[in-house]
């Protein structure tokens, strides 16, 4: 099986594209390995062999830090990419920014093999580790879509504030909770863009709903689910899901797992529907909680907080001194006593004592994995942070 | 740091308060997040600051700070 480095395509973006157009399947990782090279030849080694043609394999740590690799079929992501395109009204768009790594499912399909498979110029980009490349960059754009997770957007606007991208027309978020309150300042920055909200998860591969950012006001609104794409949620609220555009087979815990088209998949996340036929969100599965009696969900106060603090915010689960579960809240870049204080009266004045955190951290910068997201296990054993406000428990 | 200060500052930790609300004749009917997590919290609170622990009676028979101070006074904790 063709392996393929990310790190190997930054000098030979070409091996991609003649990967894609063979037949033999493939597998895309990451610059960072989370895995060794004996985990990654079991776990190849696991997947059947009609599935070694045709087919492209991603590995994802997604934020429990649990690699899996997630197998995709060629014609099901190219039906997708033509559904999004008309969903997402990309016909205007010539170009495509990657602000993200190629090795994550959202940029793979939204931004490469769209401009593949629609013949649109593929733009790389060291995304916010070189800011001043990467506002040039944007400063050239003509027609451009970029894709975005949404916990670049206060690191966007902090390196590159001020500045506006005429270019930009098409502005996309997945991969975590949506900056609803960030809209102005995106449309300060991207006054040409329309904004819109994706979701799915790597099991989807990638897309599952949309929204545009204007049909709802609230972050935890996903929207519809793509047409062909079916939903629904358990009696736990947890989000099942059957798609015509989905991954085929998960390799996890050492056993490949094929996905039928009978098969409802977890997403990984809570929500429900509303009336409207719209999704919300209530959190990761792994993300609510019950404390003292109460149900406490992290996206919910993730909301709370990002109303009164400018920054990026994370929590990680941490059981209290008499065994009850909790969470501590992180806030970056470093916040001081003074500026904790309206995230400390935002939260008393949103949500009854057990939703507290048991303590506000901050550190300089939140650790990440390498699609973006926060990573939770690292924050937790991360040393150096300090302690602003805790609970007297 | 007097024990005036630490009381305010404990008082203000726990039920997150903002230092303008914070009076030292504030009642517990005032406060809103004293609730009865908030008892124990700010039980925990005097014992790691103060280094008296509550009697269950004595938690439930604070009414307000000036309660907090009358009983921590009468320990020997003085305020002045």
């Amino acid at each position: 099986m063709l392996i393929l480095c990310e790190k190997d395509l930054h000098s030979q973006p070409s091996r991609l594209a003649e990967a894609w157009a063979g037949a033999d399947t493939f597998v895309l990782l990451p610059d960072k390995l989370s895995v060794t090279d004996e985990w990654l030849a079991q776990n190849l080694s696991l997947i059947p062999h009609s599935l070694h043609r045709d087919h492209f394999i991603m590995l994802t740590s997604g934020t429990t830090g649990q690699p899996k690799l997630i197998v995709g079929n060629r014609e099901r992501s190219k039906k997708l990419v033509r559904v999004l395109h008309d969903l997402q009204d990309s016909e205007p768009v010539q170009e495509t920014i990657a602000m993200l790594p190629l090795s994550y499912t959202y940029s793979f399909v939204n931004q490469w093999l769209w401009s593949q498979v629609l013949k649109r110029r593929f733009v790389t980009t060291q995304g916010l580790s070189n800011p001043k490349s990467l506002k040039e960059t944007l400063e050239k754009a003509r027609d451009a879509m970029i894709c975005l997770v949404g916990v670049q957007v206060p690191l966007l606007m902090n390196l590159l504030d001020g500045n506006v991208f005429q270019g930009v027309i098409r502005l996309h978020f997945a991969g975590g909770r949506f900056p609803q309150e960030k809209l102005e300042e995106l449309r300060g920055m991207f006054p040409n863009a329309q904004v819109f909200n994706n979701y799915g998860c790597a099991e989807a591969m990638p897309r599952l709903t949309i929204r545009r950012a204007e049909d709802a006001g609230e972050a935890a609104n996903i929207g519809r689910p793509l047409p062909g794409i079916e939903m629904r949620s358990d009696d736990q609220h947890a989000i099942l899901f059957r798609s015509p555009y989905g991954a085929v087979g998960v390799v996890e815990d050492a056993q490949f797992m094929p996905i039928t088209p009978d098969d409802w998949t977890a997403s990984g996340d809570l929500g429900e529907m509303d009336d409207h036929g719209s999704w919300c969100l209530l959190g990761r599965a792994s993300e609510v909680f019950k404390r003292h009696g109460e149900k406490v969900s992290l996206s919910s106060l993730a909301t709370t907080v990002s109303g009164a603090w400018s920054g990026q915010c994370a929590f990680y689960r941490e059981a209290d001194r008499t065994g009850e579960d909790g969470c501590v809240l992180a806030l970056a870049p470093e916040a001081t006593s003074e500026s904790v204080k309206p995230v400390l009266m935002a939260l008393r004045k949103h949500h009854p004592r057990a939703h507290w955190p048991l303590r506000i951290e901050t550190v300089a910068t939140l650790p990440l994995l390498s699609n973006g997201k926060t990573d939770i296990r690292s924050l937790s054993s991360l040393p150096n942070k300090t302690a602003l406000w805790q609970q007297h428990i | 740091m007097t024990n005036k200060e630490k009381l305010q500052n404990l008082i203000q930790d726990v039920f997150l308060l903002t230092p303008e609300e914070f009076r030292f004749d504030l009642k517990r009917i005032e406060i809103e997040t004293w609730d009865s997590f908030g008892v124990v919290s700010l039980s925990v609170g005097v014992q790691q600051t103060f280094g008296y622990h509550f009697k269950p009676e004595e938690a439930t028979a604070i009414q307000g700070v000036d309660d907090i101070i009358k009983l921590l006074t009468s320990k020997g904790i003085t305020f002045e």
